[in-house]
């Protein structure tokens, strides 16, 4: 009789396993995108002005946050709760466009340098960023929002540059630590070629963190981009950065029109910053356990 | 000791020439290019007097930077300090009882505030401020006239708040970071192995090797504590080089930018160049850059 499993039951049984030693990663980025969901559900109305949404009018039709409406409602009766959650939208859109751009453009960048043959190929990356650090990125935004009008492009462009220019060093160091292995000197000897050993062994690990990098940039992008909106460098797009500067001149009379979106800002930026930094930990514990697997153990002895 | 602190002043010096140099590109291309601005980098006439913008009476650069710098050193009198002797002794525990996930432990709480926004936080302390004093916002309409000037550093410690708990957060996890991977080099495991107890490896061969890198560690802290000074400064209405550069920006005065940029920039530099000479200052003989 024959007992062996069908290929299908057998690929059943091997994708299950696969997704049961992510377990913990899926986790924590199906939350994630849960969250990222949430935000854009019903977003019909991604084009409302913050100037309109905090004009009062002579009479105006302010409530007190209650059960039908839990952040109030502004001066013309919109629910505060439904602009806040557009305006998260709004700024994670832009953040999960600037963080893909600047990833990406950081690979390019580091690729330029990765096949050079010589010991020193990352000596002009690692010189840039010494020298970034004297022009802070939030002076750098500033400077490009303040000058280039703070439209929607020159705001991820902006993004892009200075994602890209701190992330590419970082890629030069992680190439570097993947390139010490000990399966990459038993590719040189058995003769691979630079481009085959950086291609098949390094780039895979490389790419395998950028999805952490990707997790955990987002959030600060989030929290970047509300704040040039506050600064007033973003020009009229709803924001909460923008909702809580408009908000500042009612304190007095309506309090929750820039209390509110500040609480709706700080739980989104804490779940995407916690579930960003669980997620890059998981990837590096599977990183360093499949690592392990290929060269033994190398941990510290009393870790 | 003369010949290392030269040869760091030249590098230095190389380097803020650099960022000034990618200072002017950078405005160039946001005013001209991006802005479709018909004034110019270059030309002398894009900066002129300091405009009604930045002071309501009539002062020179010289002045106007002299003016903002007083009001922003306390600011960074009490943040930067503060934030090296968290950073660094809580960094330090943290990867001493990394056994028990110390850094983490320690970060957490200036991590999770720093998913507050810094701005957020000026409304909090308007609305505070109304129903305690009556007044929303800063008391900058009073002046001290007897005793120590406590009001200055009142609004000033306010002001360093938020850019304290983002950068010592960052310190922290990124000190306990350097140490930790130095406890896991080759030659730790040899101690281990020879008999050495785990405190003696710690303090005596790891974090001492690690010196270097840990002042190393500076010029990022300084950097986002600039940054951080950008932002709050502005958002409090304090006058100082941090707001100097949002009213320059969104004014499009070339002056007021560059001022404030490369004060800043120099103040990173300055704090760069000192740990940099007290790296190369308690590297071991023979050991490599």
């Amino acid at each position: 009789m024959n007992r062996r499993n069908s290929k299908l039951a057998r690929g059943l049984v091997d994708a299950f396993l696969r997704l049961w030693h992510m377990r913990n990663l899926l986790l924590l980025v199906i939350p994630y995108f849960l969250l990222l969901g949430w935000l854009f559900v019903g977003g019909s109305r991604m084009d409302t002005r913050p100037a309109a949404v905090y004009e009062v009018p002579r009479q105006p039709a302010w409530e007190k946050p209650d059960a039908e409406h839990w952040f109030g409602t502004t001066g013309n009766g919109a629910d505060l709760f439904e602009l806040s959650r557009l305006a998260m939208a709004n700024s994670v859109a832009a953040a999960v466009v600037s963080v893909s751009g600047g990833i990406a453009l950081a690979l390019l960048v580091a690729m330029l340098f990765v096949f050079d043959p010589g010991t020193r190929r990352f000596a002009l990356l690692q010189a840039a960023r010494r020298t970034g650090f004297l022009l802070p990125s939030m002076v750098v935004l500033v400077i490009l929002t303040g000058g280039g009008g703070g439209s929607f492009g020159v705001v991820i462009f902006g993004f892009v540059l200075v994602i890209a220019f701190h992330l590419c060093p970082v890629l030069a160091d992680w190439f570097q630590e993947g390139e010490k292995g000990f399966d990459v000197m038993a590719g040189y000897i058995l003769g691979l070629s630079r481009r085959e050993i950086v291609r098949n062994r390094v780039l895979p690990g490389v790419l395998h963190r950028l999805i952490g990098v990707f997790a955990v940039c987002v959030p600060v992008v989030v929290l970047a981009e509300m704040t040039l909106s506050f600064l007033g460098l973003t020009g009229d797009r709803l924001n909460c950065g923008a909702m809580i500067a408009s908000g500042q001149g009612l304190l007095i009379e309506a309090p929750w029109m820039s209390i509110y979106p500040g609480v709706m800002a700080t739980v989104v930026v804490l779940v995407l910053t916690l579930l960003g930094w669980g997620v890059s930990a998981s990837l590096r514990t599977r990183l360093s356990a499949s690592s392990l697997k290929h060269h033994g153990n190398r941990s510290e002895p009393f870790a | 000791m003369l010949r290392i602190v030269l040869q760091r002043l030249l590098v230095s010096v190389l380097r803020f020439a650099t960022a000034a140099l990618a200072l002017l590109v950078l405005t160039e291309f946001a005013f001209g290019v991006l802005g479709g601005s018909d004034r110019h980098v270059w030309e002398a006439t894009s900066y002129g007097p300091v405009p009604p913008e930045l002071s309501p009476r009539p002062v020179s650069w010289a002045g106007l930077f002299e003016e903002r710098v007083r009001r922003s050193l306390p600011v960074l009198l009490l943040c930067v300090p503060a934030i090296f002797l968290i950073g660094y002794s809580w960094g330090v525990l943290g990867a001493r009882l990394r056994r028990f996930h110390g850094a983490r432990v320690l970060a957490a709480p200036f991590a999770l505030l720093a998913c507050v926004p810094g701005f957020w936080f000026v409304v909090l302390v308007a609305i505070h401020s109304y129903f305690h004093w009556g007044r929303p916002g800063f008391a900058n309409d009073l002046v001290v006239e007897r005793g120590p000037d406590l009001l200055t550093w009142w609004h000033a410690a306010i002001v360093a708040l938020p850019a304290l708990v983002a950068g010592a957060g960052w310190q922290i996890r990124a000190v306990s970071d350097m140490l930790e991977k130095e406890m896991t080099g080759g030659y730790v495991r040899g101690l281990f192995l020879v008999g050495y107890s785990e405190e003696d490896i710690f303090y005596r061969n790891a974090f001492r090797r690690a010196l270097p890198q840990l002042f190393a560690v500076s010029s990022g802290t300084l950097s986002s504590v600039a940054g951080s000074l950008v932002c709050v400064e502005y958002a409090f209405r304090y006058p100082g080089i941090g707001s100097l550069l949002i009213e320059s920006a969104k004014g499009g005065s070339y002056g007021g930018i560059f001022l404030s940029a490369l004060a800043l920039a120099a103040l990173i530099s300055g704090g760069v160049l000192l740990s940099e000479i007290a790296a190369a200052l308690i590297r071991p003989e023979g050991a490599d850059g």
